[in-house]
């Protein structure tokens, strides 16, 4: 009898417990209806949420100010006694840059003319809309910020959010005047990019870890740790170029180290791009040498370079292609 | 009608009186998802919410009663962008089983209660952990979660000195209630 008692103990004091509280009981049920509801149906609450972070972002706004104070002075107190040091680097990083000011000017003026020459159209516009950090609302499973712009500046999905350093990450959710952005090292984080120098496309994969990883990489590549990653027009979101970080070894694929790290931006920009599509209004002509300003000798008009020959050897797939 | 006007102005400031732990709460809890990377990145933020539901659980229930845990889970699942319900159901988890073992937490305001919220803090991270694992359909990394509970058991002698002071200017009624 005292066998029962002691079995059947357990079972009736959690009943007993749940009909002392009945509150307790019912808030917890309509908890797990609308987790439930709210997964089968992702659209149903994203309007709500939009009118919630509205709410919130004026709150946030007034809280931010003095939050990024705060920030700031706990970042100078921190390097007020490397201050010597942080001299002597900058002095050191500022003779090489400008060092290498002139080099890059000529760069671009090669650039600008061979484009001209291959005629490959022009790059669209970015056009960017600087914004604060208002929430940094990053928890265990998710990485999120909140900015102070929305659907009232033309923020619209998608769109990258870089900071002074590269990419930071691409806005989810948009409300009238505040936006949420989905950080890089986010799980839910997919990114189209190229790893510079050896021209490897790649999806940068957030695994809510500060390196993200580089996956869907041509079987057989081989990448050099420390190659620049850089986003890519694929996704026809992202602007080409934007600097994202650089690629380190990993455990079982390589991963990325960010320029950016968590935390540290106060201000951002947000980026808006469209991909050119419209390839077919491109001329199909050579451009002459004088047009193009090209001094020297009078030589024959200037042909188009024809495209890249491509082949799949060994019936590979797509991705596994290898430009000749 | 004066009468009924002064009755509904009595019985709106008891609401509100009544609410002000959970209104500190929250208050609280954008302060703590105000952008001044207290931790530089190296740990993650407390949870002050779990903070305050066990704190109110333990020391006086009748001030943060189960609706009210329920919004602040409801504000937590806006603020975090996690799925709606997700941060509820682990908040009236942890408040329940507060509530189920106040007497197990002898000497609610010293070691005891830290003790306690250990217990707590670390059962609510597994619990996220399992919780999310399923409800985001991926491996989720546990050190995630074991280290939010690790900062926010720091944290918690600091925040219940807070809420101890809000407690005593609320009521003078002994703890038991």
């Amino acid at each position: 009898m005292a066998w029962n008692h002691r079995r059947r103990r357990p079972s009736s004091s959690t009943w007993a417990f749940f009909a002392h509280n009945p509150a307790l009981a019912l808030f917890s049920a309509i908890a797990f209806v609308i987790l439930v509801f709210g997964r089968m149906q992702p659209a149903l609450f994203e309007d709500v949420r939009g009118v919630v972070d509205d709410a919130g972002a004026w709150v946030m706004e007034i809280l931010s100010g003095p939050a990024g104070e705060f920030k700031r002075w706990g970042e100078g107190l921190g390097s007020f006694f490397s201050t010597y040091e942080e001299n002597q680097r900058l002095r050191q990083e500022n003779a090489k840059l400008r060092a290498s000011q002139s080099e890059l000017a000529e760069l671009q003026r090669k650039v600008q003319r061979f484009e001209l020459l291959l005629k490959i159209p022009a790059d669209a516009p970015v056009t960017a809309v600087a914004a604060r950090v208002i929430a940094d609302t990053s928890g265990p499973f998710v990485r999120t910020i909140l900015v102070n712009i929305g659907r009232a500046q033309d923020v619209e999905k998608g769109q990258a959010v870089v900071d002074d350093r590269g990419l930071l990450g691409r806005v989810i959710a948009t409300g009238y005047r505040s936006s949420r952005v989905l950080l890089l090292s986010d799980l839910n984080s997919r990114i189209p990019v190229i790893v510079e120098g050896e021209n490897l496309k790649a999806i940068l994969v957030g695994d809510n870890s500060d390196s993200p990883t580089l996956e869907y990489l041509p079987s057989g590549s081989r990448i050099r740790a420390g190659s620049r990653v850089v986003t890519t027009s694929d996704g026809a979101s992202f602007p080409p170029g934007v600097a994202i970080g650089v690629v380190v070894k990993g455990e079982n694929s390589p991963r990325v180290k960010l320029f950016t790290s968590e935390g540290r931006a106060d201000f951002v920009r947000v980026l808006s791009y469209q991909a050119p599509v419209d390839v077919d209004q491109v001329p199909n002509e050579a451009v002459p040498a004088d047009k193009l300003g090209v001094k020297g000798p009078a030589t024959a008009p200037l042909q188009a370079v024809p495209p890249p020959r491509v082949s799949a050897p060994g019936g590979r797939p797509p991705s596994m292609m290898r430009v000749q | 009608m004066v009468e009924y006007l002064q009755l509904g102005y009595v019985w709106m400031a008891q609401q509100i009186w009544r609410a002000l732990p959970m209104l500190v709460t929250l208050v609280m809890m954008l302060v703590s998802i105000a952008p001044m990377n207290l931790m530089q990145g190296w740990l993650p933020a407390p949870d002050v919410a779990l903070i305050a539901v066990f704190f109110w659980a333990l020391h006086g229930p009748a001030f943060m009663p189960p609706w009210a845990v329920f919004l602040i889970g409801a504000v937590q699942d806006f603020s975090m962008d996690s799925p709606l319900g997700f941060w509820i159901i682990l908040y009236l988890f942890a408040y329940g089983f507060t509530l189920s073992q106040r007497i197990f937490f002898r000497g609610r305001t010293g070691v005891g209660a830290l003790f306690g919220f250990a217990i707590v803090s670390f059962l609510t991270a597994a619990l996220a952990w399992l919780f999310g694992t399923v409800v985001f359909e991926r491996w989720l990394h546990p050190m995630d979660a074991f280290a939010q509970a690790g900062v926010s058991v720091l944290f918690y002698p600091l925040l219940s000195r807070v809420f101890m002071f809000l407690r005593n200017a609320l009521t003078t009624a002994p703890e038991s209630l």
